[in-house]
This record gives C-alpha cells, sequence and structure tokens, in this order.
C-alpha cells in the first residue's frame, strides 16, 4: 500500500501550463478522483503519476520516495503501479486468460501461481466463463472488466483510473461505478480517478479534487463539495444550480439589489466583503402560490421570492420551473416533487433556508 | 504494507534516471536509423544541384539556360506535358466510371473487375508497352493483320508508334490510380446525403452535381494529378513506343544524355525543372485533398443504396471487360503465345509450339539467369531492409520520441516527388565518386530501391502505427514492460500484417522498377527489367515474354500470399 503526495508538480506543454503547481497528500487506501472539464490536467497529472510524463517543476512522492521530479523519473514499470485506460487498451492479439496473466510473468513467479492468480481474478470481476475468449468477442463491459483485473492481479501499490467510464452506455456506466468502489472496498488500493463526471466522482471516491486549468480549485469530500462549493466555478460544474451575483455586506447577508438582501450561509471564508455570487441548488427552493403561506415561511427565516412561472417542464419524477423574479431581474430555476403542479403564467413565490444559499467567489 | 515493495521503491528512488541514454537505452538506434534516412535523401539531391551548377570552372547557371534554349530539350518538355495531360484525362475518365460501377451500382462480377484492375495495376507500364508492340505494330501487329485479313485492306488499323498510341498504352497502366482514389470516396458518400438532396427537392441530376459531384471533385483532381505525374516520371513505355518514332520525352532524354558521350551535367539540369514540376504538382494535389474533400466525407458511410443498372448491365459489364481486356486480357494473351511459339507472329499450333524459350531464359543464356538471379536478392533485401527501415522511422514519428522526429516523415515521403530517372541521375553522381564508389556494383541499385521505394513502406508502417493506440503499450509498460519489452510483446504482433503488406508493396516496386535501374546498371549488375529493354533492341520476342510472364507471376504469387497472411491475421485479432 501507499501514499502519494504531489508537492508543486507542473507541467507544461509549448509553454503553457498544463498542471500547475499541484499540491496533494493522498492516504493510504484512499480514493481520490481528479474532476474537471476537459482540458484541465487532470490527465496529465495522472500521467504524470504513471511516469509516462516528466514534470518540469515540483515532485510526486510514494511513501516519502521521490519517483518523479524535473530530474529524477523513474519509467513507469518499476513503480508497483497499475492503470486503466479510457480506451481500455485490452490487447486484442491475446485472450482474457492473456491479458490478465500478462502483468504476472514480471513477478518471477511459478507457473501454478500466476494460474492461480489470474483465475481468482478472473472469478472476481465475473469473468472466468470466458477466459478463452479474445477482447473482440466480448462487449464493452466485459472488455473493461478485463482491465481492471489486469490491473489488480499484479497487487500494485497505487491504482490509476484515467476515464475509464467514458466509452460505455448509460446503463453499464452506472453499473460499473459501483463495481469499481466494490473493487475498491475489497482491495484497498490507494487510487486515484479521473474523470469528466461529477456523478462517478460522487459515487466512487472519498475525496475529489476539482481542477481547472490546471490549477487545483477545490479539496474535499463528495458532500463538501456538493453542498459547499467555493467558487462559481465549482458550483456550476457539479451539478445544476442557481448563481445570483451581489455584494458580501457580512458573513452572513448578501445585497442582490438596492432593497433587497438575502440571508446566507457562512460567507467568512470569502475573505472581504465584496463582490459574491449566491448558489442555490434548484431542488432546495421550495414553491408555493399561497401569498400567507410565503410571508409565514419568510418570517420564520427562509429567503422570499416573488415572480411569476415562465417555464415548466415535466420529467415524471420531477417537475423543473424558471421563474422570472421580479427582483434581483434574473431567471431561477427550481425542480420540485410533481406532488404539487404550478401552471406557466402563475405568480409564484419561491422560497430558500439560509444553510442553502451557498456564498462562492466569482473566480 | 509489504516490506518487499518498499524496498522496491526505496532502491530505484536513490539512483537518478535524468541521462536520457539511461533512460531509454534504444535510443541510438532511432537517432542512427533517423540519420542514415537524412542522408539516403540529401545526398542524391545535393549531387544533382551541385552538378548542375558547378563544373571545374566554377558556378554558372548556364546548363539551365541551355535547357530551356535548345529545341530539343524544349520539345522533350512539350510532348511529355501534352502526353501527360491526355493520360490524365483519359485516366480519370475510365478509372472514374469504372469506380463508380464498382462501388455504386449492381454491376456483377465487381470481385472480379477489381482484381482487374490490381493486375493492370502491377502490370510494369514497359511490359504492357512492349505487348503492345506485338498487338499493334505497324506491320505484324497482331491486330493489323486481324484487320487486313477481315478486310483485305492494306494498310495498318493501329499503329501503336505514334502519339497517340503512346498515351493509350500509358494511360491504360495509369488509371488504376484514378480508381483507386475515386472508388474510396464513392465508398464513402453515403446514400443518406444524396436523400437529403433528394428530400428537399433535388432532382436526381440536381442531386448529382450539386452533391455527389463536389465531394467525388477533389478525388478526381486529385487522380488527374497522380496520373500525370505517373506519366511524367515513365520512362519505359516511352522509350519503347516513342523512340521508334523520334518522340522523346523529359525521361527519355535525360536517358540519352548519359549514352556516350556523357553529359551528366547537363542530365542534372534537366531533371530540375522535372523535379520541380513534380513537387509543384504534389503541392497542389495535397491542398486539393487535404481542404474538403476526404475529411467531410469521412464517418461511416452510412447505408449506400446501389443504383440499378436494369436492361443496361449486360452492355456495361461487356464495356467494362472491353477496356480491361486492353490492360489485362489481351497483353497477357499475347506474351503467353510469345513465350511458347517458335515464331510469335505465327498462330499458336502445335507446329509452332515450344518451351525452348523457357528453357533458354532460365538455363542457358547466362545475362538473364543472372538479371533474375539479381532481381530477386535485389527484391528480397530491399523489402527486408526497407521494412525495417520504414518501421523504425514510423515509429519514431508516431510515438515522436525524440525532438523535431515529426520533420522525418518529411524525408521519408520525399521521394514521392523525386522521378525514378531523376533519383537515378542523383545517385550515379553522388555514388560514382569517393568516397562512396558504389557504381558497377548492385549496391547502388539497393540504393536506388530504397529510396524510391521508403515513401510506400514508410505510409504502411505509419498507418498501422497510427491504428495501434499508443495506450496498448502504456498499459503493459505500467505493469512492470520496459519499452522493448512493449514493443516484442504488444506492438510487433499487432503490427504484423501491415508490415508485411509493407514489405510485398516494396517488393513489387522493385522487381518491375526499370527507370533509375536503366542509369545505374553495370554488365555484372543487370537486373530483369534492364534485361528486357536490351533484348527489345535483338528482337528477341520470345525470351522477353518469359521474363515478362515471371515478373507478373512473382508479383502475383506476393499479393496472393499478402492476403492469406494478412486475412489469417484478421481473423486471430478480429480488429
Amino acid at each position: 500500500m501507499a501514499t502519494v503526495s504531489l508537492h508543486g508538480l507542473t507541467k507544461k506543454f509549448t509553454g503553457m501550463a498544463a498542471v500547475d503547481d499541484l499540491r496533494l497528500e493522498i492516504k493510504d487506501g484512499e480514493f481520490v478522483s481528479l474532476l474537471g472539464p476537459s482540458g484541465c490536467g487532470k490527465t496529465t497529472t495522472l500521467r504524470l503519476v504513471a511516469g509516462f510524463l516528466q514534470p518540469d517543476a515540483g515532485e510526486i512522492r510514494v511513501n516519502d520516495q521521490v519517483i518523479s521530479s524535473a530530474a529524477i523519473l523513474i519509467p513507469p514499470e518499476r513503480r508497483n503501479m497499475s492503470m486503466i485506460f479510457q480506451s481500455y487498451a485490452i490487447w486484442p492479439h491475446m485472450t482474457v486468460f492473456q491479458n490478465v496473466a500478462y502483468g504476472l510473468k514480471f513477478k518471477k513467479l511459478a507457473a501454478r501461481e500466476v494460474e492461480e492468480k489470474t483465475e481468482r481474478l478472473l472469478r472476481v470481476v465475473h469473468l472466468d466463463a470466458l477466459k478463452a475468449r479474445y477482447p473482440a468477442e466480448l462487449s464493452g463491459g466485459q472488455q473493461q472488466r478485463v482491465a481492471l483485473a489486469r490491473a489488480l492481479v499484479v497487487e500494485p501499490q497505487t491504482l490509476l483510473l484515467d476515464e475509464p467510464l467514458s466509452n460505455l452506455d448509460a446503463n453499464l456506466r452506472e453499473e460499473m461505478r459501483f463495481e469499481i468502489r466494490r473493487l475498491h472496498e475489497e482491495f484497498g488500493i490507494t487510487t486515484i480517478y479521473v474523470t469528466h463526471d461529477q456523478a462517478e466522482a460522487m459515487v466512487t471516491s472519498d475525496r475529489i479534487v476539482v481542477l481547472n486549468k490546471g490549477r487545483m480549485v477545490q479539496v474535499g469530500t463528495p458532500s463538501e463539495i456538493f453542498d459547499q462549493p467555493r467558487t462559481r466555478f465549482v458550483a456550476e460544474f457539479i451539478g445544476k444550480t442557481n448563481l445570483l451575483a451581489g455584494r458580501l455586506e457580512n458573513a452572513n447577508a448578501v445585497s442582490l439589489g438596492p432593497d433587497f438582501r438575502i440571508a446566507v450561509a457562512n460567507g467568512s471564508f470569502a475573505a472581504s466583503t465584496g463582490e459574491v455570487s449566491v448558489c442555490i441548488r434548484p431542488h432546495n427552493i421550495a414553491l408555493t402560490a399561497d401569498e400567507s403561506e410565503a410571508r409565514a415561511m419568510a418570517s420564520a427565516g427562509f429567503n422570499l421570492f416573488s415572480g411569476v412561472l415562465e417555464r415548466r417542464i415535466y420529467f415524471g419524477d420531477a417537475v423543473d420551473y424558471t421563474i422570472a423574479l421580479a427582483v434581483p431581474p434574473v431567471s431561477l430555476r427550481v425542480v420540485s416533487p410533481p406532488s404539487r403542479q404550478f401552471d406557466k403564467g402563475q405568480r409564484v413565490f419561491a422560497l430558500a433556508h439560509p444553510d442553502q444559499c451557498v456564498v462562492v467567489r466569482d473566480d | 504494507m509489504p516490506a518487499s515493495q518498499t524496498e522496491t521503491i526505496g532502491k530505484i528512488g536513490a539512483r537518478t534516471w535524468s541521462a536520457p541514454w539511461f533512460k531509454d537505452p534504444t535510443l541510438p538506434v532511432w537517432v542512427g536509423t533517423a540519420a542514415f534516412l537524412v542522408f539516403l535523401m540529401l545526398f542524391p539531391l545535393g549531387s544533382i544541384f551541385r552538378a548542375s551548377l558547378w563544373d571545374e570552372t566554377g558556378f554558372g547557371v548556364g546548363r539551365y539556360l541551355e535547357v530551356f534554349t535548345n529545341a530539343a530539350f524544349l520539345k522533350a518538355i512539350w510532348n511529355t506535358v501534352v502526353i501527360s495531360f491526355w493520360v490524365g484525362v483519359i485516366s480519370v475518365v475510365i478509372g472514374a466510371l469504372l469506380a463508380w460501377l464498382v462501388t455504386r451500382t449492381d454491376l456483377p462480377w465487381k470481385k472480379s473487375i477489381r482484381a482487374l484492375v490490381m493486375a493492370s495495376f502491377v502490370t510494369p507500364p514497359f511490359l504492357g508497352a512492349f505487348a503492345w508492340t506485338l498487338l499493334a505494330g505497324p506491320n505484324a501487329g497482331t491486330l493489323n493483320k486481324l484487320y487486313r485479313s477481315i478486310t483485305g485492306a492494306e494498310d495498318a488499323l493501329f499503329n501503336v508508334f505514334t502519339m497517340a498510341g503512346l498515351i493509350f498504352v500509358m494511360a491504360l497502366y495509369s488509371f488504376p490510380y484514378v480508381f483507386s482514389m475515386v472508388a474510396n470516396v464513392c465508398e464513402l458518400i453515403s446514400s443518406d446525403l444524396e436523400d437529403a438532396a433528394e428530400i428537399l427537392g433535388a432532382n436526381k441530376w440536381q442531386t448529382a452535381w450539386t452533391v455527389t459531384m463536389p465531394l467525388a471533385l477533389p478525388a478526381l483532381v486529385g487522380g488527374f494529378i497522380l496520373a500525370f505525374l505517373h506519366s511524367l516520371s515513365l520512362f519505359g513505355a516511352p522509350a519503347i513506343l516513342g523512340l521508334p518514332a523520334g518522340i522523346h520525352t523529359i525521361t527519355t532524354q535525360i536517358w540519352t544524355l548519359f549514352q556516350y558521350p556523357p553529359r551528366l551535367d547537363m542530365a542534372a539540369a534537366f531533371s530540375v525543372p522535372l523535379l520541380l514540376a513534380t513537387m509543384v504538382l504534389i503541392a497542389v494535389q495535397k491542398k486539393i485533398l487535404g481542404r474538403r474533400g476526404f475529411s467531410t466525407v469521412g464517418g461511416k458511410g452510412g447505408q449506400k443504396r446501389l443504383i440499378r443498372l436494369g436492361w443496361g448491365r449486360v452492355p456495361v459489364l461487356l464495356l467494362v471487360l472491353g477496356i480491361l481486356s486492353l490492360s489485362v486480357f489481351l497483353p497477357y494473351w499475347i506474351l503467353l503465345k510469345a513465350a511458347l511459339s517458335k515464331a510469335w507472329a505465327m498462330p499458336l499450333t502445335w507446329d509452332n509450339f515450344t518451351l525452348k524459350n523457357f528453357a533458354f531464359a532460365f538455363f542457358e543464356y547466362g545475362d538473364t539467369q543472372r538479371a533474375i538471379f539479381n532481381t530477386f536478392k535485389l527484391g528480397i533485401l530491399t523489402a527486408t531492409i526497407g521494412t525495417l527501415v520504414a518501421t523504425l522511422i514510423a515509429y519514431i514519428t508516431n510515438r515522436n520520441l525524440f525532438r523535431g522526429a515529426r520533420y522525418l516523415s518529411f524525408f521519408a515521403l520525399a521521394p514521392l516527388v523525386i522521378p525514378g530517372i531523376v533519383l537515378a541521375v542523383g545517385l550515379f553522381i553522388a555514388y560514382t565518386q569517393p568516397p562512396l564508389v558504389l557504381y558497377g556494383t548492385i549496391w547502388i541499385l539497393f540504393v536506388a530501391y530504397l529510396t524510391k521505394e521508403m515513401p510506400i513502406g514508410y505510409s504502411q508502417a505509419e498507418s498501422t502505427f497510427k491504428s495501434i493506440h499508443p495506450e496498448l503499450e502504456d498499459a503493459s509498460r505500467i505493469i512492470g514492460a520496459n519499452r522493448l519489452i512493449s514493443l516484442k510483446d504488444v506492438t510487433a504482433p499487432l503490427a504484423r500484417s501491415g508490415l508485411i503488406a509493407a514489405w510485398s508493396f516494396i517488393f513489387i516496386g522493385v522487381i518491375r522498377e526499370l527507370s533509375a535501374s536503366i542509369l545505374l546498371f553495370a554488365p555484372a549488375s543487370k537486373v530483369v527489367s534492364v534485361v528486357i529493354f536490351d533484348l527489345k533492341e535483338e528482337g528477341q520476342v520470345g525470351v522477353i515474354s518469359v521474363l515478362g510472364i515471371l515478373l507478373l507471376v512473382a508479383s502475383f504469387v506476393v499479393i496472393l500470399a499478402m492476403h492469406w497472411f494478412a486475412g489469417r491475421d484478421v481473423v486471430a485479432t478480429r480488429e
């Protein structure tokens, strides 16, 4: 098992920093996701950890030994790591069994031991019945399982996954997320997982690192990242949200217009007062058409917005409304259960609890 | 954590891997190959420019002035342009028609037609030209004799020793270039694109004019340029058909400058315009094909509906077979007949039948025996070394192994713009003087073939590596294999069929090569193509036919073997 730490890790491509001063401590047995849009440097970071790329500055340590720096580069094959690739990279000229067993030939094991280990892993990923097949005879999900088995059979200290589910269809993707988490719980290998899909990161990870333009934006548990985003970028990238521009007046109040102020969850982290945005998730807003009910909730501490229902989309399990607010003059999205429905053109009141009104920085 | 694993990391961590040789012990192999390639390309080209610009008296552009003022040279340039233009036009007509029929209509026997087009492609043009002298020579030509016996006329119906005859024969062996380009595009234009136009109200002709034509146009223009270039660089056909009629082209003129008294400097100066014209045309072709043509047509190609020819199926089939009989059936038939006859112009009866030509070529005549041996030796040698070098270069450029590696592809593809005879002029000048004297041995031919065939080998290897995802190699490295082991276990097996194809293409290219060989051979290093050309002067029709059949058979055997290997490979990897 291993701890992995990145110290000021930097990699430039033609002068542009693809990875910029990354600092991260990954604990032994931890599952960490690198999450961000394409071009944010997440795959570059992973290839730096794997040793396919050499950093321009900073270093990577495994168990406090430097394995990568501008001066040192231990080749990939000597890092006790495994990797799962976006393309699966299953060798088409080898059978399932040969693919999985390949990495063991560098371990100087007896043939019987190779066979036992391979068979065991094939059972773990439910492929034991298909071991004589060639990859082209497997479905996408089965190929993915071969990749998992091949990576795990060598008992790596660190497991790297590079968008492993992006080529699968939606149903299979959901199934494989749980599979990856299950295997992590079974083997407890330190894991770094690269993805642009926030749902994937949420399901699998102990911690999520959000990257943008080569820099770390926020690090935290899935619920911290989702419920307490610190910047507009994180708030928008992780799930649908409303962002209302305003001024932070004190740690608990943001003014959204000349005479309109709302109460917010602790905004003290945003340092001084100034321009900020307030992030309110659509499903954290309650709707009502009853003015007295709205007034009652407002006096109980809820923030109250009023407006006209502009658009309504029915999803079966939820209804997605867009409301044109009077103050501030913006549109607000609200997702509410279908038990109570409103019509287009109707005057409605939207209510949000201060704890769910999160201040985010504008950068 | 297990103690042993920590130790591994610890031990390695103490060592420094910063020196490039240390990081990658295979680096000298890559750099060495790259240097060899650059030298191979630059040395002959440099020699041409040097010989055309400098002599004992110093620098001068007088030779270039002479090229463009000498009436004979100007005439040769003009002839070349006229011939190549018409060859291009006829090739486009035949090639595009056949390609469209084979890909978009319900014409029967498509596989056989493709095979026959392939056969036209493989037939060396000089052999085709020779066969056509037997078919349509003004006096003894078989077709003319047939015409006279039917009509009772005294004159000849066809005379192949004319400008028209030359253009006709050269087009027969240039149209496959257009065919393959247009067929590729036609296969990619899906019926959806045409349906989309029709649903918006266009009729069949408007659709053809506004959708299908513009999509196919880059391929037509590109094919025209390719056919034009092909005929520009041909030596054998114009020498066999044009010279007896006093028609000179640039290539035959360069060859004449090598006859006694040799004027190497003039040959060099005359090569430069040909070289520049080729470069410009290739650049134009690249631009046309690169801009919108293929990339937008690309994709899966969707569903294709075949156009029904209806009652026209049989007449169209006969037309197609008629065209292909001109490039394949008739020439092959006359070669076979000549090879098996005592007197080639007589009907092939039992009295006229003989195997003496075969016995003579294979067992009795020293010149042909040695030439056959040389040809196959050079073919195998060049194909093997060429595939190896092309593979290494393609691996370097594809995986970008060191800074500037991408520019190597420029050198590997450079011979595309060097006509064979120009290359030979450069090699002759480069390798007849110290420090490297190769002239007189087969090694100068080896260098010529290696250079000339590098583009085909390289592009085969390059597309092979492109199709092998680099992650396949990364996957083996991360679980313990170093770069060389990864190459051996993963990349090489996957590249196998592509490399077999590269080997085959080089081999076929080498055994049919004439335009460079004709300047570079020495008495001991004659090859089959050169012997055929020599024997032509002596009128040894039977022996020539035997040698021609030998070349064709060897080519077809290699192609079949390649299909067999590649086919098997596809089944095994199921890619």
